[in-house]
């Protein structure tokens, strides 16, 4: 690697800078797969999205071709796609239901669970593949956690629950959301930019840039009745409007504040959303409640899982490089399961306003990186980015950076070994809170 | 589906063609706000997901599901500078063609038709391929559109990344 240092933590100023070589370097890229793709928990997939026997969704995880698949015995099995024999993918349609997978280019075939069953010509080897080979193999560690599915090709990893430790509470937020859980919706929004992968953690983490970026999409709502986020009155779990940024253990980070303005809602579709929110309150009471349906959050769990909940949609999204300027994201929507098809409805024109690549607000958010990416092409004059909003402020707002370097320090301990101490922020979850609303 | 030959048809394939050629012209020139008038007042301008070509867009996470007020914010979003995706905008030339009526009823008549659009911006230049199904309904010797919806013939959006102009 060139660079002699990436981040510069400067607790003195309240300064905090992280080096343009960590977004165009490909030594860095080699780095991350190994010390990060390589050795942190990647999200696969959620458990709706296989619901029967043999149903398979085919995946790139953090670079490695995956079945993400229920067996004939419905277990949930991820087996890297590659022929044990020479290599080639042994299933390549993106979903579908298999009980066997073949691979076309010598025919050895291998059952949903792995196993290879079928070796062309196998009387003609003196060691039988299937005897020395076995099966497909799999990730060194599979685990999920409320149904979303995560893999780690390090062995010696800590297991998922101790590596997601507290903001684990964020993925309960969106999977309590119906007391029948919650499921990925069909359609994906599968779709490349021409920037650092880096850039879209930053991003999705990042409240300062809504008002610039998404100025037409807040005029849009205003247009249509509804308050855009961050602008509104009200102050929920003690929450105010302008909300606030938290950092948890290994790089995870949350920022939250008052949902606001539901455009496009029918009185059906709010009755529908009460009733959500009062099963809410009597199962886990008033707090954890309005935490579900009266906060929007924005959350990454290390290094590239994102979930976003805007109130007006639940989108999940993670993304992997393919170079050091260009990542392949993928996105889903998720909803809460036992709702009526107008919430459905409701739901996917809403989040469709806001995300996706023909979203309203999306495009402009993939503009910004791609400018930034350019602009990291004059890295030799200025060579540093600027990540210190809101440092050294007791509770640092939703627009403020905590969280992009709470993610940056993670990342900066892997790649370089350095540890730097957190911001000491600390998050009580809603439900353990004095009701102060 | 009915094959064009078996269609008693009285609307002739000419006025269809003259119709989406008038509309591709429209986008191409960011005349958006004329483009728009071409719709009625329930329309639906749907992109499904690519992955999910037949799907409902209604129903499922698609790429574009608007109606007439979405498609009219979708509008007046482009053209202000601040849609930083399209500014400057994209330059786009498509071409639309194997236009096919499929079905004629009184109220309204089904078409299909291929496109390739070649987007040019900063440098940068992608093709987008599809196909594009309308609900047309004859008023005044030509036509409004009641539906529209572009299916792309990608398996993902890479390399073009995004769909920030009128497809």
């Amino acid at each position: 690697m060139t660079a002699e240092q990436f981040v510069i933590d400067d607790r003195e100023n309240n300064l905090f800078r992280v080096n343009r070589e960590a977004f165009t370097s490909e030594d860095v890229l080699q780095r991350e797969r190994k010390e990060i793709f390589g050795k942190t928990w990647l999200y696969v997939g959620h458990e709706s999205e296989i619901p029967g026997k043999n149903d398979f969704q085919t995946r790139d995880v953090g670079g490695r071709p995956v079945i993400f698949n229920r067996d004939r015995n419905g277990d949930v099995r991820v087996l890297l796609n590659t022929c044990l024999h020479r290599g080639s993918s042994v299933c390549r349609h993106s979903s579908g239901n298999a009980k066997i997978f073949t691979c076309f280019y010598h025919g050895w075939a291998y059952r949903n669970s792995g196993e290879l069953v079928n070796v062309p010509g196998n009387e003609d080897y003196k060691s039988e593949p299937a005897a020395v080979y076995k099966g497909l193999k799999s990730p060194a560690q599979v685990d999920s956690y409320r149904g979303l599915y995560f893999v780690n090709f390090d062995p010696d990893a800590p297991d998922l629950l101790t590596f997601l430790g507290e903001a684990r509470y964020f993925i309960d937020l969106a999977a309590d959301q119906s007391p029948e859980g919650v499921a990925i919706l069909e359609g994906t929004h599968k779709y490349s930019l021409k920037a650092n992968w880096k850039l879209l953690v930053e991003n999705s983490i990042d409240g300062y840039h809504a008002k610039s970026v998404h100025h037409t999409y807040f005029e849009m709502m205003m247009e249509l009745g509804a308050t855009p986020p961050m602008l509104g009155q009200d102050t929920v779990n003690g929450v105010a409007p302008a909300g606030m940024g938290t950092e948890f253990p290994n790089g995870h980070a949350t920022l939250m504040y008052p949902a606001n303005g539901l455009p496009l809602a029918t009185d059906s579709v709010k009755r529908t959303l009460a009733g959500l929110r009062a099963q809410a309150e009597q199962a886990f009471g008033e707090n954890y409640a309005n935490a579900m349906f009266g906060l929007a959050r924005n959350s990454v769990f290390f290094p590239s899982l994102i979930l976003i909940d805007l109130s007006f949609g639940l989108t999940l999204r993670t993304f992997y490089p393919v170079s050091a300027s260009e990542t392949l994201v993928t996105g889903w929507q998720i909803i809460p399961k036992g709702v009526d098809e107008e919430f459905v409805k409701y739901r996917i024109n809403n989040a469709l306003t806001f995300w996706g690549p023909a979203g309203l607000a999306t495009p402009d958010d993939v503009e910004a990186l791609e400018q930034a990416q350019k602009g990291f092409g004059a890295r030799g004059e200025i060579g540093w980015s600027d990540v210190s909003k809101g440092m050294g402020k007791p509770v640092p707002a939703a627009n403020d950076e905590l969280q992009m370097r709470s993610w940056w320090r993670e990342w900066n301990r892997r790649i370089t070994g350095e540890q730097l101490p957190t911001e000491g922020t600390s998050f009580v979850p809603f439900d353990k809170q004095g009701v102060d609303a | 589906m009915t094959s064009l030959s078996e269609t008693p048809s009285i609307t002739t394939r000419s006025a269809v063609e003259e119709f989406l050629f008038h509309e591709a012209a429209l986008i191409d020139r960011w005349r958006l706000e004329e483009w728009l008038d071409l719709f009625t007042l329930d329309c639906t301008y749907e992109v499904p997901a690519t992955d999910r070509p037949d799907a409902d867009p209604g129903l499922t996470w698609s790429l574009i599901h608007d109606g007439r007020t979405m498609l009219e914010q979708r509008v007046i979003r482009l053209k202000k500078p601040e849609a930083h995706a399209e500014f400057p905008h994209s330059q786009t030339s498509r071409i639309v063609g194997n236009v096919q009526i499929l079905d004629e009823t009184d109220e309204s008549i089904s078409v299909t038709a291929n496109f390739i659009i070649n987007r040019a911006k900063a440098g940068k230049f992608d093709t987008y391929v599809g196909r594009y199904d309308y609900d047309l309904v004859p008023r005044n010797s030509s036509f409004m559109i009641r539906r529209k919806r572009a299916v792309l013939a990608h398996d993902m959006l890479d390399p073009q990344g995004k769909i920030s102009f009128i497809i």
